[in-house]
């Protein structure tokens, strides 16, 4: 048996960790800039307020209904993560930290030594809370696919209080029916649209179809996710997160770019981050893709980009940095006054399965990087970087509803009334 | 600034320690000051209501969330959306300080109240710390 635990509305709820006077009442939280709603606990959506949608449309409705607006503070939420993290994981033998809000659990070798999981399902919500003040949801089922839908009931059907058990085949169908086939896991909207088209509208639709035929009529993966939703295990933890495919790390920026020099190191800074991630994940890239644009909302919205093919796959930062200061005539434009940036590297290939080329040479260097990546782990990010991205950051990130950071800095710590 | 805590070598090799062998771990204050660390957070006191029981304002506590308050254990609490450190009286339901100037307050149905951890230890630097000035 697998477990999901999963934090409700983790961001807002690591907000009210040290503002006791935020709890039952609504926040939400924006995105890096102060841009998007990223998190809406249960009471701002009840006063209307939709995810995803900008700040500034929704800033005055907020005040109306008294909802508290916040910047994402991260270095709260990596802590306050850590230590749920930490909490969860005394409760299996197995653990895989799934997000920075959700960890499964595997009790495939103590399963007969835990008498009744709906018990310790609710004992792993109930010490949560009371050892990190976090709310959690706890679903468990015979295969990670089951335990992700148990914990999406146990978050939305009422009566299952936040834990969920699928345990006999009957209560299993009867949850299936009534989930929608988009609610599965690894069913996006474009395979959901498309299951619609041949009547499979909810996620029981979905197990009853011949695994033989998902495979056929569309992929293995689907095949997989139907067996999973009869019990049949097929997903394992590290296949739970294939690597990606493409790494794009885009920003929009804290106060407008004019000047080419800045554009140059803003677009380079998220050169160097998307090469650390793919070099973090064992990839290395064929092509990139460097873009930039005014804001949507402005008079005449513009935006450039440009395509940089690499002779041979790299991960390296110097090189990725370099093409992208080589292609940065064909994204500025003086006169426009750039607000959304960013660096896309696409064409993603295991570095260890590289083809190389008779004619070129790998010019990069892995042991280079090796240290660089070291040296970044162990003196904290940004110890060393690229000089393109230059020291001074005017258009770095905007947080200007910031709470402090309670458990990281000595200045920021919570005060206790005596 | 930090430094890297590894010490450059010039060839010259010298007499090793006769006490290498004998190298133990420095002692950590966070072994001795805190049992549960991923349920326990720090927080400073304000005020002088709790001086008999030895917490001064400006104060360090460790608070635990795993421990359970038994009766008359210094706590921290959630009152009415407010952080307070005060003694628990659970038989009387009541909010004790340690000073003679404050009456001890008892909590109603009506007040919004939870534990949110035990004070188990309280740090009080004799001579202010940089890290906590500004």
């Amino acid at each position: 048996m697998f477990a999901l635990v999963d934090a409700n509305s983790f961001y807002c709820s690591c907000e009210q960790v040290f503002r006791p006077d935020w709890r039952k009442k609504p926040v939400v939280v924006l995105s890096n800039n102060d841009g998007m709603v990223v998190a809406a606990n249960r009471q701002a959506k009840e006063a209307g307020i939709p995810k995803f949608v900008p700040y500034f449309q929704i800033r005055d409705l907020c005040q109306k209904k008294g909802v508290i607006a916040l910047s994402s503070n991260y270095e709260l939420y990596a802590d306050l993560s850590a230590k749920m993290m930490q909490i969860i994981g005394r409760f299996a033998p197995e653990q895989y930290v799934y997000s920075i809000d959700e960890s499964f659990l595997s009790f495939n070798r103590c399963y007969p030594a835990i008498t009744c999981l709906k018990t310790h399902a609710q004992a792993i919500r109930r010490t949560v809370w009371k050892e990190a003040r976090l709310p959690v949801c706890v679903g468990i089922g015979s295969t990670l696919t089951l335990a992700k839908i148990a914990n999406h009931a146990a978050k939305q059907i009422p009566g299952y209080a936040g834990v969920c058990v699928i345990e006999s085949g009957q209560q299993r169908l009867a949850i299936l029916q009534q989930m929608p086939v988009g609610e599965v896991w690894g069913i996006g909207r474009r395979l959901s649209a498309k299951l619609t088209l041949i009547g499979i509208t909810t996620a029981a639709q979905l197990a009853a179809m011949p695994p033989g035929l998902a495979r056929k009529q569309f992929n293995i993966e689907l095949e997989r996710t139907v067996r999973e939703l009869n019990g049949q295990v097929c997903k394992q933890w590290d296949e739970a997160r294939a690597d990606k495919q493409q790494i794009f790390s885009t920003r929009s920026l804290g106060e407008r770019i004019t000047d080419i020099d800045a554009l140059q190191q803003a677009l380079c800074k998220h050169a160097g981050i998307a090469a650390a991630k793919a070099r973090q994940q064992g990839s290395s890239c064929k092509s990139m893709l460097v873009f930039a644009s005014n804001s949507p909302h402005d008079e005449r919205p513009v935006s450039y980009k440009a395509v940089v093919q690499f002779p041979c796959p790299t991960a390296s930062t110097a090189e990725i940095t370099a093409a992208v200061s080589r292609v940065l005539p064909q994204v500025f434009r003086s006169g426009v006054r750039y607000y959304k940036i960013g660096v896309g590297l696409v064409e993603l290939m295991p570095t260890k399965h590289i083809q190389y080329d008779l004619f070129h040479a790998p010019t990069e260097n892995p042991a280079l990087m090796q240290t660089f990546d070291k040296l970044n782990q162990r003196y904290g990010s940004d110890c060393i970087f690229m000089a393109a991205q230059g020291i001074e950051h005017k258009w770095a990130m905007r947080r200007d509803k910031l709470t402090p950071q309670y458990t990281t800095k000595w200045m920021n710590l919570p005060k206790v009334q005596c | 600034m930090r430094v890297i805590p590894i010490s450059a070598h010039a060839g010259i090799t010298g007499f090793e320690s006769p006490a290498a062998e004998y190298t133990q771990l420095g002692l950590s204050l966070d072994e001795l000051l805190i049992t549960h660390p991923n349920a326990s957070f720090l927080c400073l006191a304000e005020g002088d209501s709790m001086q008999d029981v030895g917490i001064y304002d400006g104060d360090v506590l460790i608070v635990d969330r795993h421990e359970t308050a038994r009766n008359g254990d210094v706590i921290v609490a959630n009152f009415n959306g407010l952080f307070v450190c005060k003694l628990i009286d659970t038989q009387r339901r009541l909010l004790l300080s340690c000073n003679e100037q404050y009456q001890p307050v008892s909590v109603h149905e009506y007040d919004e109240f939870s534990i949110e951890g035990v004070v188990t230890r309280s740090i009080r630097c004799h001579r202010p710390s940089p890290l906590l000035c500004p």
